[in-house]
């Protein structure tokens, strides 16, 4: 007797499984990186080296200009990069999420000021911002950091707020209104909790957005220069003659951890917001 | 035997945009009941009448564009805070998605906790307060673990009138809170409302379309049509 064919995956749906799976070893391999940095890196990432050294058995990716190990100054970037874009999307969420969910709740008036100063937020050009405070104020990671987050919160809180919109008006926000619970009981411990799968998305795609400015931003000069990040390492390959003398092994590494990163973050993003769409059974 | 009262006064909502009358479209006109402690009170009216409207405006969750409820002879627009605190506990609304009256993300457990922590049961009696309103509504303690979608329909209802019951309601809105489940449970459902009427001398507003419900649970009958009340003998 011939057996029931298993049910397959069809192709498309095997792709977004490989997809999210590249995406987590992905995240997961930077994250290790930038946990253990001190144990995985070969050198001190300020030690030095004769400079311009190609890669060898020593530096496996050569050293820079002033003789320091770039696999080092690698595996130590990923630190500030990803302290830079969490500590970012941190703050970028947390502002979002309150804007979104306050809005949403209460409505009315207070939905209109509040979304009046997330269009303003919005109407702000964020890069040039950015670049005008970075040059005014002393270079520091934790100030990107915290100017990133300030400006990244708009999108966040527009979503938040039509989905909390929406929530509000459910039969179990409305009895806990009639039974007696606060607004701080209802917006937190009801609202919240049902609105959190479209905030992860939101809040992996912000440390995306976060990583892409920072290195932008030190790519421009602007970053903190006692600070090693991706971003900082390709400037200096820029301006001491790495580019010009096409010393591949100190540009090409740090641009491509840039993309991976920043691809696996967009990647995870993508794939919770899927993952959210197929449990309200939008396809 | 009947002293408290839930009183409805000239209740009109509209919806729609603008301060002209003509843009407003209004569901519910110049209506106004009275229902007693320990009286049901039948609302009847097709889908789309404004009936759930009513009742939540009734409840004191939504306003109405004109109009006044008084409860205990009291306009709860007037209410202090204390008495507005009152009001809150002893007017309760039953809805009628039992899956949609519980929040998802929490076990029954936690659902009824909160309530119990709200109305201010000392934790070391909270246990023994949660057991025996489980056995008021005839679920057992396996219940407690699970969320709102691991349970029926009816259980599911059962648990939101549980935790209103936690309160010592005067009056509950019931917004069809049968017309979800099959018909074994609504009569296990109705029955339950009748003997906790019989005992705490519950005011019912029983909100339904089904004309046999009504006629078994309601001391008086009211039609909604076109958006006004009228009372039947």
């Amino acid at each position: 007797m011939k057996k029931p064919a298993l049910p397959r995956q069809n192709g498309s749906a095997q792709k977004k499984s490989l997809s999210s799976l590249l995406a987590v070893v992905l995240f997961l391999v930077f994250f290790i990186l930038a946990l253990c940095a001190n144990i995985i890196a070969p050198h001190d990432p300020w030690e030095r080296f004769d400079p311009y050294l190609p890669p060898s058995v020593e530096h496996w990716l050569g050293t820079n200009d002033l003789g320091h190990d770039i696999l080092s100054e690698l595996i130590y970037g990923s630190r500030v990069s990803l302290l830079v874009g969490l500590g970012a999307a941190v703050l970028a969420t947390a502002i979002g999420l309150c804007v979104g969910l306050f809005a949403g709740y209460y409505k009315g008036v207070t939905d209109e000021i509040l979304m009046g100063i997330t269009d303003v937020f919005l109407m702000i050009p964020r890069i040039p911002l950015i670049i005008l405070l970075a040059a005014f104020l002393k270079p520091s990671f934790w100030i990107i950091a915290l100017v990133i987050g300030f400006l990244w919160w708009t999108s966040t809180a527009r979503v938040v707020r039509s989905k909390s919109l929406q929530v509000s008006e459910m039969n179990f926000v409305l009895s806990s209104k009639c039974l007696g619970f606060s607004d701080k009981h209802i917006i937190f411990t009801d609202i919240f909790p049902n609105i959190i799968q479209i905030v992860i998305p939101k809040f992996m795609l912000t440390v995306a957005a976060a990583m892409i400015t920072e290195a932008s931003l030190s790519f421009l000069g602007l970053g903190d220069p006692s600070m090693k990040s991706w971003g900082m390492m390709i400037n200096f390959a820029f301006t001491k003659g790495g580019l010009i003398n096409a010393l591949w092994w100190w540009f090409i590494p740090p641009g491509l951890c840039i993309m991976f990163f920043v691809y696996s973050v967009v990647l995870l993003g993508y794939s919770l917001e899927e993952k959210e769409q197929a449990v309200l059974g939008i396809s | 035997m009947f002293s408290l009262s839930l009183k409805a006064e000239n209740i009109s909502k509209a919806y729609g945009n603008g301060r002209s009358s003509k843009k407003r479209r209004y569901v519910l006109e110049d209506i106004s009941f009275e229902v007693q402690k320990g009286e049901t009170l039948g609302i009847m009216g097709e889908s789309g009448t404004g009936k759930t409207t009513l009742g939540k405006i009734v409840a004191g969750i939504e306003k109405a564009t004109r109009g006044e409820i008084f409860f205990a002879g009291n306009s709860i627009e007037e209410l202090s805070k204390i008495d507005y605190a009152r009001f809150r506990k002893k007017v309760q609304i039953v809805f009628q998605n039992p899956e949609g009256s519980l929040n998802p993300k929490k076990t029954v457990e936690k659902s009824f906790q909160q309530v119990l922590e709200l109305i201010g049961i000392p934790t070391e009696k909270r246990g023994e307060v949660l057991l025996d309103m489980l056995q008021t509504v005839g679920l057992s303690e396996d219940f407690l673990c699970r969320y709102p979608h691991q349970l029926s329909g009816g259980q599911n209802q059962k648990v939101a009138l549980g935790r209103v019951l936690l309160l010592e309601p005067d009056f509950i809105i019931l917004d069809e809170p049968t017309s979800a489940l099959d018909i074994s449970v609504q009569a296990q459902i109705l029955h339950l409302l009748k003997e906790w009427q019989a005992q705490k001398e519950i005011g019912y507003i029983l909100i339904s379309h089904e004309r046999e419900i009504i006629s078994f649970m309601a001391d008086r009958i009211a039609v909604l049509k076109e958006g006004r009340l009228a009372f039947t003998s």
